[in-house]
């Protein structure tokens, strides 16, 4: 199974507060733990909504809004996508993990969709699309 | 650069309503054209609320509470990463994201830059985070 873990947004990742070398030396750590169990398929954290954008869809209509945007609890600051045997397994990953912004701070947990999981909208050519769109950008990124 | 595109979640995807066909065919088509550039790092849908949970840190103390979450504008349905040259390039991609649950359908897609590790500054613990792979994408077990 597949999780991703998201970091909320907090006042200080908004203001582009960096963390302390302390917080980067825990989290280091705590990911240096997860890559040796095999868990941590990735890991990255997210610059101020203010560098970012949004687009809305209405119809055929598109519109673009730039950043930042102010309803900080809607907003996220980074994620990490797990591979566990279960949902008890990346509970007990996630209560290890140090406290990520400072000293108010929340995770989510969600489980990532698996192609078996979307049933017959994913038709056989679809899936080998998918497969195939995985393999080539891996094989991207190793270049 | 790489960018995070973060689609919302909505009340149908709340709900594990599977997506269209049309649609599952429309994002496939994206993400194909984003290989073919060489632009895509990952890509994923999550699954409702329903089946994860939240830590809370609070006041010194961690708190754990099992989803569903009521507020589904605070949620995320989906995300893709793409690395791109400029954030005028992430721009033109994202406009031409499909509309996530078909073209009759509101829906809004947030784009997020991701630090590089060189912006979070010099630091010891920066280069073990660079040596597990993070923001490189090769995650050595070690």
């Amino acid at each position: 199974m597949r999780f991703m873990v998201i970091v909320k947004a907090s006042r200080e990742t908004e203001a582009g507060v960096l963390p302390t070398e302390q917080q980067l030396a825990e989290m280091g750590k705590f990911n240096e733990e997860l890559v040796r169990a095999s868990v941590m398929l990735a890991g990255e954290g997210l610059q101020a909504s203010s560098k970012g954008a949004r687009v809305k869809f209405s119809g055929k209509k598109r519109t673009v809004v730039d950043g930042p945007f102010a309803e900080t609890k809607e907003l996220i600051a980074g994620f990490w996508i797990w591979q566990t045997k279960s949902l008890a397994e990346a509970i007990d990953w996630a209560k290890r993990c140090p406290n990520p912004t400072g000293e108010e701070s929340e995770l989510e947990i969600r489980q990532i969709f698996e192609a078996a999981d979307f049933g017959a909208a994913l038709t056989p050519e679809l899936r080998e699309q998918e497969s195939r769109l995985r393999a080539q950008s891996q094989q991207q990124q190793q270049q | 650069m790489r960018f995070m595109i973060i689609v919302r979640a909505t009340r149908d995807t709340e709900a594990g309503a599977p997506p269209e066909e049309s649609v599952l065919a429309a994002m496939a088509d994206y993400h194909d054209e984003l290989v073919k550039a060489g632009l895509l790092l990952d890509a994923n849908g999550l699954q409702p609320s329903s089946k994860g949970f939240r830590i809370r840190w609070h006041a010194g103390k961690q708190t754990l509470t099992d989803g569903p979450f009521a507020e589904t504008k605070e949620l995320i349905a989906g995300y893709t990463v793409i690395q791109v040259k400029s954030q005028a390039e992430a721009r033109e991609w994202a406009k031409r994201f499909p509309a996530p649950f078909g073209e009759s359908k509101d829906a809004e897609i947030e784009v997020r830059r991701i630090y590089e590790l060189d912006e979070l500054g010099p630091a010891e613990s920066i280069d073990r985070f660079r040596d597990i792979g993070i923001s490189t994408r090769r995650y050595a077990r070690r």
